[in-house]
């Protein structure tokens, strides 16, 4: 199997930034970056929440390459630097040993592009895989047109394939104000910036400039529902909401657009971290699960950093770059010193150079945020909503912890079952929920509703949402064909060897 | 101190299922378990249910058990998912054939109702089947369900009749005076029983460990693989090329199979379950056997950790010593079996007996295994390295 000394996963800033400063110590870096994403994929809401908004140019692929690699300045220089780049390349999996699991030779991981997969080892590893949208649910949030900011935003700069003429912007943080920005400098038309906070929550003069262009912003607002035809959004209820969330009667506006796009908040990507076995701690403020890293950005798991919004985002990292770049760069200086490129004194002088730029605005509580969100959204639009759109369960499904509905199962015995029957049995454990309702079981992963599914169980059994358990990650972390997961290059010995379930006859047992 | 007529550990499809079946016949129940339930292999198996005609000494149960499932989801009150259309075993390659073959000489000798395939007919029964089938046999009663709901429902039936359910609650020890278990130590207090189950999958030898009887079961790890939902659907369980496995009501494909890893487990903590590389082969497998469905998006893969006795059979047994602690253990067909095994539990606990057959299943096969069982057989881990 092939080896690298330092794997860099995802070329955003802080990975690249990483790639740059161990290449330039003279260690052989491999970056591997999952764009452009094969449209089979982006159809299922993975990775990104795409909302079905991107146009048929996301069909041609070698113009897709060129516009990712334009879009990032990062990449030139660090293929000048010597780092080999890898595009259209997803890192699926990774596997190291563990007490329950020894057959490996040593750390590796999986990767496809659009044909196929296969796996690398490494040395050291930075997973900068940065965060993904947050899911919340509203009325309509199923139809084609509901997407992410993040979605949004890799639509418009790396693809430039937004298909989207009139947008709705859920949240006035500066995740919801840049993609305003943005929308607008295309010249997608922003009918209007939600949020259920009665005051812009992002940066001032961003929220005014987008005034002046025109833009309305309607604050103690939410979403009652989205409205549209044929599986297409064309207008947006919102209701205004009192200092309980409640909706106030006779607020409603319908405006017209085509596109909602969320923009209340990004979660970390933790799920390769995850599978590795790195130690992650709840932080509020950090968009929930993060793992925990030194100075150094190393984490618990030996050979293993991290980097960037996979190591924790908060909404003042949306206009300040610099922090995801110097935690990129002290991933890198890490990597570059353990592998014997720095030596000690040089990496300490780099890491110097670079503690200058620390975080500059202090994070507040993301979770208190989306909590708000999420009463406002349930208060004006009830509960028969779907948390999970790719399996179809609803919030009062979820909570009533109602067997799936296609099951068609009635019985009173069963009714009188829910999640406040099952949770003064055991702590409430949203892999257990997940199995009983399957919100969270479909296509997308559960990148749409494991927040929200948490946020909903830690309030409907009176838990606090820091004790709530990280439904858990497994293998492949991205929805890969059998025929891409495929394995081309299986040895004869696995060919031959394959064993049957446990019995007398199962030819490798003895 | 807390008390029960019978204390059973371990909240998996065996514990539940027996101690449904004791509560459903008046007695005050309790059961325990150190996670939630169904939180090890019960609730993350492959949900398959058929007559075992491979290991000839299971059929008894496995086709009580195939019976009881046609009406366990009114039984329990509780829905299963469970599909009764049959299993299909095909051959892909000469060997398969002459397996399935001699299957069916047993099948037939035990009179269970299973049909030879032709491969036309399994292109009908199985949408997207590969064209290189050879033939196949067909289980009219086997079927496949869907775990979390399996447990669940055991659990909220049992509840339902008034049976204690105690998770995230651990056994520490067993407390023996003369030659019988009196209470049963956890980390939520001590509970006195008449009678102790130990239903504790993996663990089950370190369990009875802890009463200084010696019970040969290995831990292993295995993995299996969702796809997301695809159409056509089929509603028949399928084994072939080396998987086995099913369409879930929903439409996902759930297969698993391949290399075991047999691995440690201590008594008190959940084992851990990655999954490894394997799942590419697992994949190809898959894809090869059903080529219509090599576009099918796999959403997820998962481990669980299996128990094992040396010749793969269950271990269903009242003990000498002591003589109010039942061992059950299904070594990795438990699932299929749990309505039987909960049956023949609790009938031995009442009355001592049982008319299912569960001869072969008992612990005395054993006798002559010492605590080195598994070094002698090659079960056990491998060295850990980096
Ligand atoms: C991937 C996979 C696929 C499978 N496919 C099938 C299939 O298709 N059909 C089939 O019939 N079988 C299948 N099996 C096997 C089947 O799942 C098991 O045989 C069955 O679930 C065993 O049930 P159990 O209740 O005996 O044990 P378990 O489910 O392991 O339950 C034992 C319980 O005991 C508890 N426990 C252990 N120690 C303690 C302690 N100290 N204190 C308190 N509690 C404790 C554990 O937490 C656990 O919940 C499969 C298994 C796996 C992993």
């Amino acid at each position: 199997m092939e080896s690298r000394s330092l794997v860099v996963v995802g070329a955003g800033i802080a990975g690249t930034a990483a790639a740059i400063e161990a290449a330039r110590a003279g260690v052989q870096v491999t970056l591997f970056d999952e764009n452009p994403i094969p449209e089979s994929m982006a159809a299922l809401n993975a990775p990104q929440f795409f909302g079905q908004r991107f146009n048929a140019v996301l069909h041609d692929r070698a113009l897709m390459l060129e516009r990712v690699v334009h879009a990032n300045e990062g990449l030139a220089e660090a293929e000048e630097a010597g780092v080999d780049v890898q595009l259209g390349t997803c890192v699926w999996g990774a596997f190291r040993n563990s007490d329950t699991s020894r057959v490996l030779d040593g750390p590796q991981l999986g990767l496809a592009n659009r044909d196929r997969s296969w796996l690398i080892m490494y040395d050291r590893l930075i997973v900068a895989a940065g965060a993904r949208d947050l899911g919340l649910a509203f009325a309509g949030w199923n139809l084609a047109g509901a997407m992410g900011a993040n979605g949004a935003h890799a639509l418009m700069r790396h693809y430039q394939a937004l298909a989207s003429r009139r947008m709705v912007v859920l949240g006035t943080g500066n995740l919801g104000l840049n993609t305003a920005r943005m929308a607008l400098d295309r010249g997608i038309e922003v009918a209007a910036i939600v949020d259920v906070s009665d005051s812009v929550r992002g940066d001032r003069a961003l929220s005014a400039a987008l005034q002046d262009m025109g833009v309305r912003l309607y604050t103690s607002h939410t979403v009652r529902e989205a409205v549209g035809r044929d599986g297409e959004i064309e207008s947006v209820r919102l209701v205004e909401i009192d200092d309980n969330s409640e909706p106030v009667a006779g607020t409603e506006k319908e405006i017209s657009a085509d596109t909602v796009c969320l923009a209340i908040g990004l979660v970390p990507n933790v799920e390769l971290l995850s599978l590795l076995g790195c130690d992650v701690g709840f932080k509020p403020e950090l968009g929930g699960y993060v793992p925990v890293h030194d100075d150094c950005m190393r984490t618990s798991v030996r050979d293993v950093h991290v980097a960037g919004d996979a190591a924790g985002f908060h909404d003042g990292m949306v206009l300040n770059t610099e922090i995801a770049r110097s935690q990129g760069r002290l991933a890198g200086v890490a990597a570059a010193e353990s592998l014997g490129a720095f030596d000690t004194a040089e990496a300490t002088a780099r890491r110097r150079e670079l503690t200058g730029t620390a975080i500059n605005s202090k994070p507040t509580d993301a979770y208190a945020n989306w909590t708000r969100w999420l009463r406002a959204l349930r208060n004006a639009g009830g509960s028969d909503v779907p948390v999970c759109p790719c399996e179809e369960v609803t919030r009062e499904d979820l909570i009533g912890l109602r067997p799936p509905r296609f099951l068609k199962w009635e019985s009173e015995r069963r009714d009188g079952r829910s999640l406040g029957t099952l949770a003064p049995d055991a702590r409430v454990n949203p892999d257990q929920v997940k199995r009983l309702t399957r919100a969270g079981m479909g296509h997308c992963q559960g990148r749409l509703c494991r927040e929200q599914v948490a946020l909903l169980l830690a309030e409907a059994s009176g838990s606090d949402i820091a004790d709530m358990p990280l439904m858990s990650y497994r293998p492949p972390v991205r929805p890969l064909p059998l025929r891409v997961l495929w394995s081309h290059d299986e040895s004869e010995q696995v060919r031959r060897e394959w064993a049957k379930w446990f019995s007398p006859t199962s030819p490798v047992l003895e | 101190m807390d008390r029960a007529d019978i204390v059973v550990i371990g909240a998996g499809v065996s514990g539940l299922s027996s101690a449904y079946f004791l509560a459903r016949a008046g007695r005050d129940v309790v059961v325990v378990d150190k996670g939630i339930v169904g939180g090890e292999a019960s609730g993350r198996n492959g949900g398959m249910v058929s007559e075992r005609v491979d290991e000839p000494l299971l059929i008894p149960m496995a086709v009580e058990a195939t019976e009881m499932w046609a009406t366990l989801d009114e039984e329990l009150g509780h829905p299963t998912e469970f599909v009764q259309e049959g299993r299909l075993q095909v051959a892909v390659t000469e060997k398969d054939m002459g397996d399935l073959l001699a299957e069916r000489d047993v099948a037939l000798g035990h009179g269970i109702d299973v049909q030879l395939v032709e491969p036309t007919e399994i292109r009908d029964l199985i949408p997207g089947i590969t064209e290189r089938t050879l033939g196949g046999l067909f289980f009219p009663n086997g079927g496949h369900a869907n775990t979390q709901l399996t447990v669940q429902a055991y659990a909220w039936a049992l509840q339902d009749l008034g049976g204690r359910l105690y998770q995230n609650t651990t056994v520490t020890g067993l407390r023996i005076v003369d030659d019988r278990v009196t209470s049963v130590e956890t980390t939520a207090g001590d509970i006195a029983a008449d009678v102790v189950v130990g239903a504790a999958g993996p663990q089950t030898g370190l369990m009875a460990q802890l009463a200084g009887v010696h019970v040969p079961v290995a831990p292993a790890r295995v993995e299996i693989m969702a796809t997301a939902h695809v159409e056509p659907r089929f509603p028949i369980a399928l084994v072939g090329n080396g998987l086995y496995g099913h369409q879930a009501v929903r439409g996902n494909l759930i297969f698993g199979g391949g290399a075991h890893e047999w691995i440690d487990v201590d008594l008190t903590t959940s084992p851990g379950k990655p999954n490894t590389p394997l799942i590419r082969n697992i994949a190809r497998r898959l894809a090869e056997l059903l080529p219509g469905a090599a576009d099918a998006p796999v959403v997820r893969s998962w481990a669980g950790v299996v128990e094992q006795a040396p010749d793969y059979r269950p271990i269903i047994d009242i003990l000498d010593y002591p003589s109010n602690y039942v061992v059950v253990t299904a070594s990795a067909h438990g699932f299929g079996i749990s309505p039987a095994t909960g049956k023949v539990v609790s009938d031995l606990v009442l009355f001592g007996e049982t008319n299912i057959d569960i001869s072969g299943l008992g612990l005395n096969r054993f006798a002559d295994y010492g605590p080195d069982w598994r070094e002698k057989r090659g079960w056990t881990p491998a060295p850990l390295r980096y």
